[in-house]
């Protein structure tokens, strides 16, 4: 169960939908409950019967989470070379039309400069 | 402006939309703190689903019911152990200042998971069994909870203070701890003192 609950953790922290596998662990869960409390009052076949259907649920559960860990990691690494290049194509972007902009303006002040007559003061 | 202010105001603007573009890069490598703080919540209800009417008075062979409740608020799935113990008033209680568990053994226990911002309910049946009287104190000899029948051997001092035989059943919350991969006391408890006079 420890096991399943860490892989579970594992392909949360990829940014998988786990709430199935937390369904099926909880199913797992109720069957642990049982199992400790019948190895508490000495009914050890039942604790076995019910530890071993939670066994079950559990290792079911690991592979589960191992592919939805997979697959999340894949959509991750897709998702970041996504991120990667509409970034790199965003900042080119930005920088030439900032660069094109500039000398527009550049050339602007400087032809609105040049048009200005010189004022003489008489004091 | 002159023509130094004016290149000073397009570097500036040049260099937000720059940061904007490259936004969708930065967030893989600048993560942001989590805001507000990581906890757990522990809660138990009458049996009107309100923090009202707790059982108290209490009688053998009577069913009584609660709510027992968690609150998933730790920024991650969870994996939790309720403990239900049944104490007199001089079994030690847990410590959560010292993250102490009681020393008593469950009488009934909740495994369950949890994901981040989601709660668990139950509702929790108990009934006392049998008891006995053995010169000024009252033993307590079997419990059910939720149906399932426990033998415990709790002797009741009379509280000449407050006139009754007094117990508390109370829940402690314990929860998994991945890097030690075991359960671990999370430092809350709740329960409710009941007198067993009538």
């Amino acid at each position: 169960m420890a096991r399943a609950y860490e892989a579970v953790l594992d392909a949360e922290r990829f940014g998988a939908d786990i709430s199935g596998l937390l369904v099926r662990l909880n199913d797992a869960a109720v069957l642990l409950s049982e199992a400790r409390m019948a190895f508490d009052v000495e009914d050890f076949e039942e604790a076995t019967r019910f530890a071993e259907s939670a066994s079950e649920v559990g290792y079911k559960v690991v592979d589960e989470a191992e592919l939805l860990e997979i697959e999340a990691n894949n959509a991750q690494v897709h998702r970041s070379w996504w991120f990667l290049v509409t970034s790199a194509l965003g900042v080119s972007v930005v920088l030439v039309a900032s660069l094109l902009g500039y000398e527009y303006f550049k050339r602007r002040y400087y032809r609105r400069l040049s048009k200005m007559r010189p004022r003489v003061g008489v004091s | 402006m002159n023509f130094e202010d004016y290149r000073t105001l397009f570097q500036v603007g040049s260099l937000v939309f720059v940061l904007l573009a490259a936004s969708p890069a930065l967030s893989l490598v600048v993560s942001f703190p989590r805001g507000g703080e990581s906890f757990s919540e522990l809660w138990l209800l009458g049996p009107n689903h309100m923090a009202e009417d707790y059982p108290f008075n209490v009688q053998a062979g009577e069913s009584y019911s609660l709510f027992l409740g968690v609150g998933n608020h730790l920024g991650h799935s969870a994996y939790y152990l309720v403990c239900a113990k049944f104490r007199n008033q001089t079994q030690p209680l847990p410590n959560a200042s010292s993250s102490e568990p009681s020393s008593l053994s469950s009488i009934y226990e909740f495994q369950f998971f949890l994901a981040d911002g989601d709660v668990w309910e139950t509702p929790v049946t108990f009934e006392i069994l049998g008891a006995s009287v053995q010169g000024d104190s009252l033993v307590v000899e079997s419990v059910s909870v939720n149906d399932r029948i426990l033998q415990v051997v709790c002797p009741l001092i009379w509280d000449s203070e407050y006139s009754g035989f007094y117990f508390q059943l109370f829940f402690e919350l314990w929860l998994y701890n991945s890097a030690r991969s075991s359960f671990e006391f999370h430092d809350r408890f709740v329960g409710i003192w009941l007198n067993m006079t009538g």
